[in-house]
């Protein structure tokens, strides 16, 4: 298990952040038998701040949102929600849940389906139609206002089931990876409203590109624990490594090449990768010009090119020893 | 809030059907089976039946409440040596001889439940009827006699000396009293069967995520059980309701006093609702709780007495059967269909419902509370 790295984690022993902070965490702890779900999980979201928790399936993003919505008692470990205790009625009344199955009647429509759960909050008359038309126009469901869910597409019984979590106006919106089997349009169409929203926002995912685009800060999590913290271009300087140079050419003349750009001095390591040659190096745009012209000092016919940045991707790799995806 | 659970609730199983199904049309089926079955008069050759020691009280009870069809004659003998007599002379088809000389702790249970109860005779069949008919007769008639006993009303049986021999055609034209004991049974038992449907709800709830999503509303879990709770209690009522109306108004049975009727199908509903709901809640999934359903109704139904009467079971079955809340709702309903008495005498079974109610519903609530609460 690696060690947590990276300074933005907070432990139990953090002291609790100012007021302005929605959700407030520390020392989440969870065991369901002799399986450690979750263990010493702590961070903070504030008020219109949108928290990604990446982490691959099983690493314990669920039973986090799970904890925090009041589905399951943690272990250990404290919870404070716009002030209220985690998984008292008044904590609940603030939360908007949108967990990762859709959860929501197929028999009755999506006015029907966001009538009741809208009461459930306290919702009624006309401020609870009004709501229920406000949320189908943000998701775009207005015109299926009146369909029952079963016959909804894939992407659209997503974007109902947002709206369910989104009707009574929450504080804090939990999006138990939203996206999971959804069509890119609809797809575009929930991270579209996720981002216009103005709430805090807790986004599970384990698709980076998402977490990349909507979130403010990223925590990632594996194995249970939050492994590091902090805003997506903050945990690819500190985590990523360099870029990469990926040089493609004929195959006998890879090591003359390799040996040219060993001599660059921005070049930290050149490694021969199968058929093609990977450069190592701080800023690989900067560097690209300086090798193409080694290249051609040499004759040397560069049949492809590609400068790689690191992402998250790589940040989880480094970070885990495993693929986001695993 | 719990009220808007229940709402939720109807609507859905109105909307995918189950309710139209489990609360209407199957107990229309059921009434109209029922109905057909019972209601119309059959033919049969003219047979006698002989009763020995039952008081005329008793006989014009069981008279009513018997499964014989028109043609057949009961006619009280002054002992069970005539009796006897009759049925080897083939004066008779066959013979019940009624037996007051043995107690039995069924007889005692209600009493000590139900003080205006009275202690009833046991009583014996003869069997030795000179046909097969006769004896499938004379087992009938101790059946009805058995179920008059069951609701422990009936005063004893007098000094079978001091019975006057009195000859009656019996079997009144359309056969309704047989309708009258197996509507409301049928119904008691399609309110455990639909209870414990109704829990397949949560099941299927809880497989589909919406159980989560309740549990993440600002709801404490009590009311979310309620709220299943007064859907199931509900639509068993609608059942028991369907039932009675149908069997009453299209096939002309008589299920006796209204108010009491009504009291007895609040009081089983509950009850039958509770144990269904509390039985149902050990399964761990819809398919489960379907099994259990169907077997612990079947169970119950038997030993309940609701499709043979209680009274013509064994002892130990008998006492088995007040046990049971469908047990105690036969008790009831015997006293309003059968023997024609007010809504008061139902008071006792009543009670007895109720306490089931409140015993099967409280451990039914803490069971289904564990299912939803974080």
């Amino acid at each position: 298990m690696p060690e947590p790295v990276g300074g933005g984690v907070i432990t139990a022993t953090t002291p609790r952040p100012d007021e302005c902070a929605t959700l407030w965490c520390a020392g989440l702890r969870k065991c369901y038998g002799e399986r450690l779900a979750v263990d010493d999980v702590s961070f903070s979201i504030g008020a219109r701040e949108c928290y990604g928790l990446l982490g691959p399936n099983g690493a314990g993003k669920t039973t986090t949102i799970s904890m925090l919505c009041g589905l399951t008692p943690p272990d250990e470990g404290q919870i404070s929600i716009d002030g209220h205790e985690g998984g008292s009625l008044e904590a609940k009344q603030v939360v908007g849940y949108v967990p990762q199955d859709l959860a929501l009647y197929p028999d009755l429509s999506a006015t029907e389906n966001l009538t009741f759960f809208g009461q459930l909050y306290g919702l009624t008359g006309k401020v609870l139609e009004g709501r229920i038309h406000e949320t189908l126009e943000l998701v775009g469901l207005a015109e299926r206002r009146k369909d029952r869910i079963g016959t909804y597409s894939g992407g659209m019984k997503r974007r109902a089931n947002m709206a369910a979590g989104l009707l009574h106006r929450p504080k804090l919106l939990v999006l138990d990876e939203p996206t999971v089997g959804v069509d890119p349009q609809s797809r575009n169409a929930i991270l579209e409203t996720v981002g216009a929203l103005g709430v805090a926002v807790l986004y599970t995912t384990h698709y980076m590109e998402e977490a990349s685009k909507l979130c403010d800060r990223i925590g990632i999590i594996d194995d249970g624990r939050l492994v590091a913290e902090g805003t997506a271009a903050g945990l690819i300087s500190a985590h990523g490594g360099r870029d990469k140079v990926h040089l493609d050419c004929d195959a006998s003349r890879l090591d003359e090449l390799a040996d040219a750009c060993r001599r660059l001095d921005n070049v930290h390591d050149v490694r021969e990768v199968g058929e093609h040659l990977e450069l190592t190096t701080d800023h690989g745009p900067a560097v690209l010009p300086t090798v193409v012209a080694v290249a051609a000092a040499r004759n040397v016919e560069l049949t492809g090119v590609e400068v790689r940045s690191p992402n998250l991707e790589d940040v989880f790799l480094r970070l885990t020893g495993k693929e986001l995806r695993d | 809030m719990i009220g808007v659970i229940a709402r939720n609730e109807l609507r859905r199983r109105l909307r995918d059907r189950s309710i139209l199904i489990g609360c209407v049309a199957a107990p229309l089926l059921m009434s109209a089976v029922l109905g057909l079955s019972f209601a119309g008069s059959s033919a049969a050759a003219a047979l006698t039946i002989g009763v020995s020691g039952a008081s005329h009280q008793l006989l014009t009870s069981a008279e009513r409440a018997s499964v014989l069809p028109a043609g057949v004659r009961v006619v009280a003998m002054p002992s069970e040596q005539a009796l006897e007599h009759g049925v080897q002379s083939g004066e008779l088809a066959g013979g019940v001889a009624l037996l007051p000389r043995q107690i039995r702790l069924h007889s005692l249970l209600v009493t000590v439940v139900d003080p205006g109860a009275t202690t009833t005779p046991g009583f014996d069949v003869v069997t030795r009827g000179t046909s097969q008919m006769g004896q499938e007769y004379a087992e009938s008639m101790a059946a009805g006699l058995a179920s008059v006993l069951y609701a422990g009303r009936v005063p004893r049986a007098s000094d079978p000396g001091t019975v006057a021999l009195t000859t009656r055609t019996v079997g009144k034209p359309g056969g309704k009293v047989d309708l009258n004991f197996f509507a409301p049974n049928i119904a008691v038992v399609f309110l455990f069967i639909g209870s414990g449907l109704g829990m397949r709800s949560l099941f299927m709830e809880r497989s589909a995520g919406t159980l989560a999503r309740l549990t993440a509303a600002p709801l404490r879990p009590v009311q979310i059980v309620l709220g299943k709770l007064l859907a199931i209690f509900v639509t068993g009522l609608v059942t028991i309701f369907v039932i009675w109306a149908v069997t009453t108004y299209a096939f002309g049975a008589d299920w006796g006093d209204p108010l009491g009727v009504l009291l007895l199908a609040l009081g089983a509903t509950a009850a039958m609702c509770g144990l269904g709901v509390f039985l149902t809640s050990w399964a761990k999934n819809e398919q489960q709780a379907f099994g259990i359903t169907l077997l612990v109704g079947l169970a119950l139904a038997l030993l309940g007495g609701n499709l043979l009467p209680s009274g013509s079971l064994p002892d130990a079955f008998q006492v088995l059967a007040l046990g049971t809340p469908n047990g105690w709702a036969l008790v009831g309903f015997g006293r309003l269909d059968q023997l024609g008495e007010p809504a008061r005498s139902v008071l006792g079974p009543f009670v007895v419902l109720l306490v089931f109610a409140a015993v099967a519903g409280g451990l039914a609530l803490t069971r289904v509370r564990r299912m939803v609460e974080p």
